[in-house]
């Protein structure tokens, strides 16, 4: 039996704030659509041969469903068959949680994912030990890399058909654990950032004078979001183990005498910011780190999700190797260099 | 002293708690007498709604324009109508603000920048584009706020009105009160895209989608859109999504809902209990406080419902007075 492969794409993903106080992108159902038909055409010619798909109400499943009945009155099967979950739309991030779960136990080889970062978060937090193959459709969109989606679906069809070793395949990926009064509450992909808003409101970061606290697990200066202030002062890979800390204050205090200095930072899509940076240091795998920050909100991958107060105990501990990804260079690489994709398709049989 | 961790001070956030309270307050009551016959026409009761006519309202003045919809109530209320007036209004009688011959649908005030609820979907939003066409011809810094509801979405006025908008650079903001249901239709039955957002890119606007259940994030949201919206930048949209505690129209015996989806909402999804939750544990506000505002909207609207019954009704010589207005 070949390989199921689970896709979760959300309709609801880049619709925030930063459409006003930013530049960013609002990619349309249409457009999102298309993607998971780019998607399913590069896993058909890989040789899945069925699919399951989280359903929703937002319009991307009858764009689909178009695209299939398109290709059928053609006479061609170009895609595989899908199987949309039996489960409940609520419209609310429960749905991914909801799916994710549900794709694991059903036992798919892997999970392609439309969304920003916090569709990935939501994801990570209930796959388990299934990989993780990212498209960036939010809006940072640190942790999805950005890549024509074809390609990320021909990379997870070699990769889950067991053409290309599973060493060079997947790859290990950081995470941050957010604990509150003991018990982990949340998980952050990329970054924690404690701000002084004790109200989660519009979500979005923009505001600098709030920022105090961040801790990331990679820090790159080619993304864009709160990771990109670490990335600008000491760039940490995805690769290696531990993250960064940085302590901020406000910007305005950026002078000699305060020790704060200003770094201008891209903290949402063409929107730099002056951030005051107080000091910065690695922060170990493994370590739990108790912000200073007494009361304020805590801010996950970009998006403020927790209030808190003085009353709650508040740690965070990074973990090395937590889930696992499909290294799309990787597959591409290995399939270029042994002639994966000569000759003619067939469809293959691997282990569930 | 407990440190503010709102971006509201103390006065405002109590205002803000006032101003919800006292359209869920205004609500109930007609959710009550209407049952019992005393009002005439129809209502459409805005319950569970009310952090998104205040969160977006607090940052308008009375040069602002607004254009409702049916469900006009809690937009009125907090664009400070006359809460006397507006119940005198939907009781028919000649004190109202529109001298009781308009009712529940057709409440308007323009000394306050209402410029009217609407029976007809979709209305409101030619007229908010004429209302800020004048804005920005005067120079004024006015903006206006028109509100439709996800079914009226869907009307061509609406799609126009935003293509209008974005070609004339209009300082306008498009609401989009997403409360789940057309009527009784759910949205996935009649809607193409599952947001707003796409319709509003399709014209060149940016959107943002917020919890319309959150006061703070509708107000932080809104905020920002208006602001632009008043320093040039042009016409935005704002998709809030909501809960609808009562039917669409009075009377509405709701078959289409699912068993204990109200209980529920009211549980879960109450914008007042939700603020009212955050204001007191952080410690900004004592309990107290809020009480005493309960009781201080209770009287209120006991008294606007006890003046609306004691005032007359329109004569027959009222007929043909207040037919045309000028602004």
């Amino acid at each position: 039996m070949a390989p199921v492969i689970g896709i979760i794409a959300n309709p609801v993903s880049a619709r925030d704030i930063r459409r006003v106080v930013a530049n960013a992108a609002n990619l349309q159902i249409a457009d999102r659509a298309n993607i998971v038909l780019r998607v399913l055409a590069a896993l058909r010619a890989c040789g899945v041969t069925d699919v399951l798909m989280m359903p929703e109400h937002g319009g991307i499943g009858r764009h689909v469903a178009r695209g299939l009945s398109r290709a059928a009155a053609h006479g061609e099967a170009p895609y595989p068959a899908i199987h949309p979950l039996p489960m409940p739309v609520t419209g609310t991030v429960a749905d991914t949680h909801r799916a994710a779960d549900s794709m694991r136990r059903a036992g798919v080889a892997a999970i392609v994912v439309l969304g920003g970062d916090g569709t990935h978060r939501a994801v990570v937090a209930h796959c388990g030990a299934v990989p993780m193959a990212g498209i960036s459709t939010g809006t940072n969109n640190a942790f999805p890399e950005h890549r024509e989606p074809t390609i990320t679906g021909l990379a997870t069809g070699l990769a889950v058909t067991g053409r290309v070793p599973e060493h060079i395949a997947f790859a290990a990926n950081k995470r941050i654990d957010v604990s509150l009064d003991g018990r982990v509450a949340e998980i952050a992909l990329v970054d924690v950032a404690l701000v002084t808003e004790r109200y989660v409101g519009a979500r979005a970061l923009w505001k600098p004078d709030s920022f105090r606290e961040l801790f990331v697990t990679f820090a790159d200066p080619e993304v864009i979001g709160m990771s990109a202030i670490a990335g600008l002062l000491e760039p940490v890979t995805r690769e290696e183990s531990g993250g960064l800390m940085v302590r901020l204050g406000a910007p305005a205090s950026g002078t000699a005498a305060s020790g704060v200095t200003v770094l201008r930072a891209p903290i949402a899509p063409g929107l730099m910011a002056s951030v005051g940076v107080a000091d910065w240091r690695r922060m170990p795998a493994g370590v739990p780190f108790v912000p200073e920050v007494k009361a304020g909100s805590i801010a996950l991958d970009g998006e403020r999700e927790i209030a808190f107060s003085a009353q709650d105990r508040v740690s965070l501990t990074l973990r090395d190797d937590a889930f696992r990804t499909v290294n799309v260079g990787g597959c591409m690489q290995y399939a270029a260099q042994y002639r994966l994709l000569t000759g003619a398709p067939a469809p293959v049989t691997a282990e569930l | 002293m407990t440190d503010n961790p709102y971006p509201l001070d103390k006065a405002d956030l109590l205002q803000a708690y006032r101003t919800m309270r006292t359209i869920r307050e205004f609500e109930e009551r007609l959710h009550i007498d209407f049952a019992k016959g005393d009002i005439p026409g129809f209502v459409h009761l805005y319950a569970g709604e009310e952090a998104c006519a205040t969160g977006i309202m607090m940052h308008l003045n009375d040069n602002d324009r607004i254009a409702s919809t049916h469900r006009g109530h809690g937009h009125c209320i907090a664009k400070g109508v006359d809460v006397h007036e507006m119940m005198a209004e939907i009781y028919g009688r000649s004190t109202g603000a529109c001298r009781g011959k308009g009712g529940s649908m057709h409440i308007a005030d323009l000394s306050k920048g209402m410029m009217g609820a609407n029976g007809i979907l979709g209305a409101g939003a030619p007229l908010i584009c004429g209302a800020a066409l004048a804005a920005k011809f005067r120079g004024d810094g006015g903006v206006g706020i028109t509100f439709v509801g996800d079914g009226a979405s869907n009307q061509g006025t609406f799609l126009e009105s935003m293509n209008l908008a974005a070609v004339w650079n209009l300082p306008v903001v498009f609401v989009v009160e997403n409360n789940g249901y057309a009527e009784s239709t759910a949205m996935e039955w009649a809607v193409s895209c599952d947001s707003y957002i796409d319709r509003a890119t399709g014209f060149g606007l940016p959107g943002v989608t917020v919890d319309g259940t959150d006061f703070f994030a509708v107000h932080e949201a809104a905020g920002e859109i208006i602001r632009r919206a008043r320093e040039g930048g042009g016409p935005a949209l704002l998709e809030c999504n909501m809960v609808r505690f009562y039917g669409h129209f009075e009377g509405d015996a709701q078959t289409y809902r699912a068993k204990g989806e109200v209980e529920s909402l009211r549980a879960n999804r109450d914008c007042i209990k939700l603020l009212a939750q955050r204001l007191t544990e952080t410690g900004i506000v004592a309990p107290a406080e809020l009480e005493t505002i309960d009781r201080e909207v209770n009287a209120l609207i006991e008294d606007a419902v006890r003046c609306a019954k004691a005032a007359p009704l329109p004569v027959a010589a009222d007929l043909l007075k207040d037919v045309y207005v000028a602004y």
